[in-house]
This record gives C-alpha cells, structure tokens and sequence, in this order.
C-alpha cells in the first residue's frame, strides 16, 4: 500500500469519479417543475468540491512527506512522474475543479440544467488533468490529454437543447482534436528521430549527438515545430486562439470556469513538461535557433492581441474568455524566460497560474451569481447599477477584477509582479515592457465592468438580471475570495513553495 | 523491384481492360431510358423517402458500448495466457480493471442504455 501513497492525489479523484458515478446513476431524478434550489446534483456537487479538495490535500500531505522518499510501483517512472512538481500543479488543479464544481452547485439547477452527469465528467476531466501535469512520456502525456479533453467537450456541449451551446462544443471537439493530432505527429516523428518516446530520453538523445543512436536534427526541429503548435492550441495562445471565444461562451458558465483555470493549468503545466523536459538544454532551448523567441513572440502577440479584441466585446462572458488569453500570453513570457532563468522562470509559471485560478474562478463565480433563471447575466449593461441593488455581489466580482487586472493587494499582483521581476532579472527587457504595457491595457475592460456597477444606472425599461441565491456559490465566492487576497498579501511561501516545486521538476 | 513487374503488368492489364470495357459498353449499347429505370437502384424495390436519414443515436450508442465492452477481450487474452508468470501483480491489477468495467457496466444498465425501447 505504501507504494501508492505517491499517487494517492490521483487515486483519490479517480475513486471519487467512480463513486460520483455511482452515486449519480442511483439518485433519484427530480420531478420536473420543482423549484427547489437543492436537488440530488446539488449533493454531488458537495460530493465532487469534496472529491477534489480531498485530492488536493493529499498532494499536500505528499508534499509534506516529501515524495523523493516515497517508494513508487515499478514502472511508474517515467509513465506518471511523481515528483514536487506534479504535486503542486495537482493542488492548483483540484483547488480550480472544486471551485467550478460549487459554482455548478448553483448554477446547474438554477439554469434548469439539473443532470447529474456534470460531476463525474468534471471529476473525471480533473483525473486526466493532473496525469498530464504528471506524465514525462509522450504516450501517457496523450492519453491524458483526451482523458482531459474529452470530459471537457462534453461538459462543453452540456445545454444540450441551446444551438450555441452544441456549436461551441463541436467547434472545441473539432478543433481540440486537431491540436492534439498535431502533438501526436510531432511526437512520432520525435521517436523516429531518438528512438525514445519518454521526455528524458529524447533530451539525451538531443544533447548527446555522439549517442547509441544520435538524433536528426532536422526531424526533431520539425516535430518540435508542429508540437510546439498543439501545445499553443491548447493553451489558447493567438493565433491559435480561435476556438476559444465561442467555446467559452457557448459553454455554461461552471464549465466556462474550470476549462479557464483547470485546463488551461494542466496545458501549461504539459507546455513546461514537454519544453524542459524533452527540449530543455542545447541549441534548441537557445536564443538564437530555438524555441524561446518563438515562444515570446507568441507571448508578445497573445497579450496584444487578446487584450485589443476583449476591450471591444460587449458580453461579460466573452470578455473574460479573452482576458483568459491574454492570461495565457503573461505565462508565456515567463515560460520563454524559461532558459536564462530556469527555476525561478518556472516557479513564477506555477505561482501565477495559481494566482489566476483563484482569480478567475472567482469571478467567472461572480458572474455566475449575477444572473438568475431566463436572465443569465451576460452583458455589461446587466450589471448596470449592480453596486447600489447588490453591494455584497458587486464587491466580490470588484475584487477579482482587481486581482486580474493586478492591482495590490491581491493575488494577481503578485503573479504579475513575479513575472516581470524574473523577464528583467533574465535581461529581457523588451519583454517585460510590453507585459506592462498590456496590464495596462487589460485595466480599460476590467475597470469597465466596475464603472458599469457603480457608475451607470440600469436604462430604464430594462431587464434587470436578479442575482441568484446558493450557498454553493457564494461559498465558493468565499473560498476564492480568501485565497486572492491571502496568496496576495503573504505571497512568499507558495513562491518558496514553487521554487522547490521547480527545482526537483525532472 | 524487378519481382514486382508482373504485378504491376497484372494492374495494367486490370485497369485497362475495365476502362475499355466501360467506354465500350457507354459507346456502343444501345440507350432506351425510361423514368423507372432512372431512379436509384434499391435491390428492385421502389425506393421510398429522402436520400438522407438521421439515423438513430442509439445505434452509436450501441456501437460505442460495444467498443469499450469488447476491447477489454484483448486485455484478458494476454493475462489468461501469461496468468502464473504475472502472478497476483497481474492478478490484482487485472482484477481493479475488470471491476472497474463492471462499475461501467451497472452504470449503462442503471441509465437505461441498453434497453432498445423506451
């Protein structure tokens, strides 16, 4: 038994996955026209936001045990490598799924989407998320990703009686499948180039042309090319951001929520895997002909271009679908930092994903509290006068705007704050100035939502969204809430904490 | 290569021999069209309804069922042959694989997947 005590985080979610499913597949439907507010999904929701935080604190009660020491079942290595690394990204993970799977509390029966399914498909994404955070080989790194990916379409096509929603999850499906088709190819012809399939493997096989069998340059720089594309598709960098837009404003708002902080989390955390470990030292991981300035130029044209187009979207929702890309852009100037400052470049990867978890959540939560039955709050004239009608409401969604816009004292300072200490401490100065300049940017669409809260009152004659009520929500509002501002105003241990999390990263 | 010229002569002659019988046959036979003969031939029936029907999700369902049911065959085969060399390793983890398909399986019946009529 003391052998899985090193994958318990995952074996946790996945047995309460099973369960869940159970659980769902025996409960008795709700009559139709009922309007209570807690219905048997609701328990599940309770069941799942359980399920994840359980698999949460067991990646910290690993960590505190320390999982150098723990031994493993043979053959783990390198298929789940379970090491700091993987530990922290579980906890982001789980923290971002059990968030979602409170506001689904809420939302799901308050929408008239009240079917049980949600959960074990949520659970079950989150058990592909955390083995992509954790696989160190191209083979159990794909199968991960459609564990992932597949729950993630589902939940994405889950009002299934609305077209756009059905549209946005064909559109993710079509488009997912094709990016992980590109990491696929590129990862054949990765094998076809070092013989080796595991991400160590391939890194010796790149460093060491005087190896058994050395490695053809030419294929590896091709495979790197089309599995640097997929793993862009999937953290929604520009230009290869198209689906994200509809896919996130098609889907409800829970599942908008997790597939911006639980899967865009286990992307990243595959994105660092992939470019470290497979691609990480030699001419490949150099300035000059490699892929950091490929890197940084996706970077520079993610957080531009996603910040210009969010400023001239009119749907709350479609806002922060592409405020979540130009999230994605911040992380990618660190991610391309990477080279001249390893640890640190990776820890401030890991800290600002965990900052924009709690961040997004929250206020994709906000939103979701903001709307009620028939009048889902979507537009920002929705939340005109939201300040004076709801003031509890209106100062949550205030401060998770502040923490994605980056203002102090919150989470998304730091996060912001740490990246661009670690781009100027590696002397990329280009870099950081456009990441300044692009907060700055971003701070028109998210003060706007706050000057429409405060500042503008409803027009008159029109529909006012009421705010919903459940506890789910707000404690999930709550939770979020505390983490912002705790992870902003004592920031120094989970950066200490990231930093060792990079450091033993293999 | 040489081995492989008599095929390739083989699909020559094949593809050849089709081509002239198809000009042939539309060049030379004698054409007498009619509106029966016209339709799309359906095994001599009249064909009825539109070109496009949607078929039933059932049937992918079924389908699906059937994948995920079957594949695990070829887990099994490999265990049973290697059954005492993999010893209670492979006993155990065959065992957690096999519950978990039943965990599936009492799932699919509980929400009615499997029965055709509802």
């Amino acid at each position: 038994m003391t052998r899985l005590m090193a994958i318990s985080p995952l074996l946790v979610v996945a047995l309460g996955g099973v369960l869940l499913m159970l659980a769902e597949a025996f409960s008795h439907r709700r009559e139709e026209g009922d309007v209570r507010h807690t219905g048997p999904s609701s328990e599940l929701a309770l069941g799942t936001a359980v399920t994840l935080l359980a698999g949460a604190i067991m990646a910290a009660a690993v960590w505190m045990v320390g999982p150098e020491k723990l031994e493993t079942l043979p053959g783990l290595a390198p298929y789940y490598v379970a090491d700091r690394f993987t530990l922290f990204f579980t906890f982001t993970i789980c923290l971002g799924g059990a968030l979602a799977a409170l506001l689904a509390g809420g939302y799901l029966p308050e929408h008239k989407l009240d079917r049980g399914e949600f959960y074990p498909l949520l659970t079950f994404g989150t058990v592909g998320a955390i083995l992509l955070a954790a696989a160190g080989d191209l083979l159990s790194l794909f199968i991960a990703l459609e564990t992932m990916s597949l729950a993630v379409y589902a939940l994405t096509g889950f009002r299934r009686t609305s077209p756009r929603s059905t549209e946005a999850a064909v559109k993710y499906f079509l488009l997912g499948s094709f990016a992980a088709v590109l990491l696929l190819y590129g990862g054949a012809l990765l094998y076809g180039a070092t013989g080796h399939t595991d991400l160590a493997g391939i890194r010796a096989a790149i460093m060491h042309p005087a190896a058994a069998k050395p490695a053809n340059l030419a294929l590896v720089l091709v495979a790197a090319a089309l599995i640097l594309c997929g793993l862009a598709f999937k953290v929604s960098a520009v230009p290869f951001h198209m689906w994200t837009p509809d896919a996130y404003e098609g889907a409800p708002t829970p599942a908008t929520g997790y597939m911006a902080v639980a899967v865009k989390t286990a992307a990243f955390a595959m994105m660092l895997r992939v470019l470290v470990g497979g691609f990480g030292d030699g001419a490949l991981a150099s300035w000059a002909a490699g892929w950091p300035p490929v890197l940084a130029l996706l970077a520079v044209v993610t957080m531009t271009g996603a910040n210009l187009v969010a400023g001239r979207q009119e749907s709350v929702k479609r806002m922060l679908a592409y405020s979540s890309i130009a999230h994605a852009g911040y992380v990618l100037v660190a991610v391309a930092t990477i080279p001249r400052a390893s640890e640190e470049a990776q820890a401030s990867v890991m800290y600002y994903l965990l900052a924009y978890t709690v961040s997004t959540i929250g206020a994709f939560g906000a939103l979701v509290l903001c709307g009620s039955r028939g009048a889902e709050a979507v537009s920002y004239e929705d939340l005109a006068g939201l300040g004076k009608r709801h003031p509890a409401v209106a100062i949550a969604f205030t401060l998770f705007l502040l923490s994605l816009t980056g203002v102090p004292p919150t989470a998304g300072f730091f996060g912001k704050w740490y990246v661009a200490k670690t781009t100027i401490g590696a002397g990329l100065y280009p870099l950081a100035i456009v990441l300044l300049l692009n907060s700055a940017l971003a701070a028109y669409y998210y003060l706007r939502v706050l000057v429409y809260m405060y500042m503008r009152d409803p027009a008159p004659g029109a529909p006012i969204a009421k705010p919903m009520r459940s506890g789910y929500v707000v404690g999930a509002l709550v939770i979020a809430g505390v983490l912002v501002l705790a992870l902003g105003i004592w920031p120094t241990t989970p950066i200490e904490l990231a930093v060792q999390a990079a450091l033993t990263a293999r | 290569m040489t081995a492989y010229v008599p095929i390739l002569l083989l699909f020559t002659v094949a593809f050849a021999l089709a081509g002239v019988f198809f000009v042939l046959g539309g060049a030379i036979g004698p054409k007498n069209p009619t509106p029966e003969k016209m339709i799309p031939y359906e095994c001599g029936s009249e064909s009825t309804g539109a070109r496009f029907v949607k078929p039933s999700v059932k049937f992918y369902l079924t389908a699906i069922l059937f994948v995920v049911f079957d594949i695990e065959a070829v887990f099994i085969y490999p265990w049973a042959i290697q059954f005492r060399a993999l010893g209670w390793t492979g006993f155990v983890t065959m065992g957690s694989f096999i519950a978990l398909l039943v965990v599936g399986l009492v799932y699919v019946w509980k929400k009615g997947a499997l029965e055709w009529e509802k």
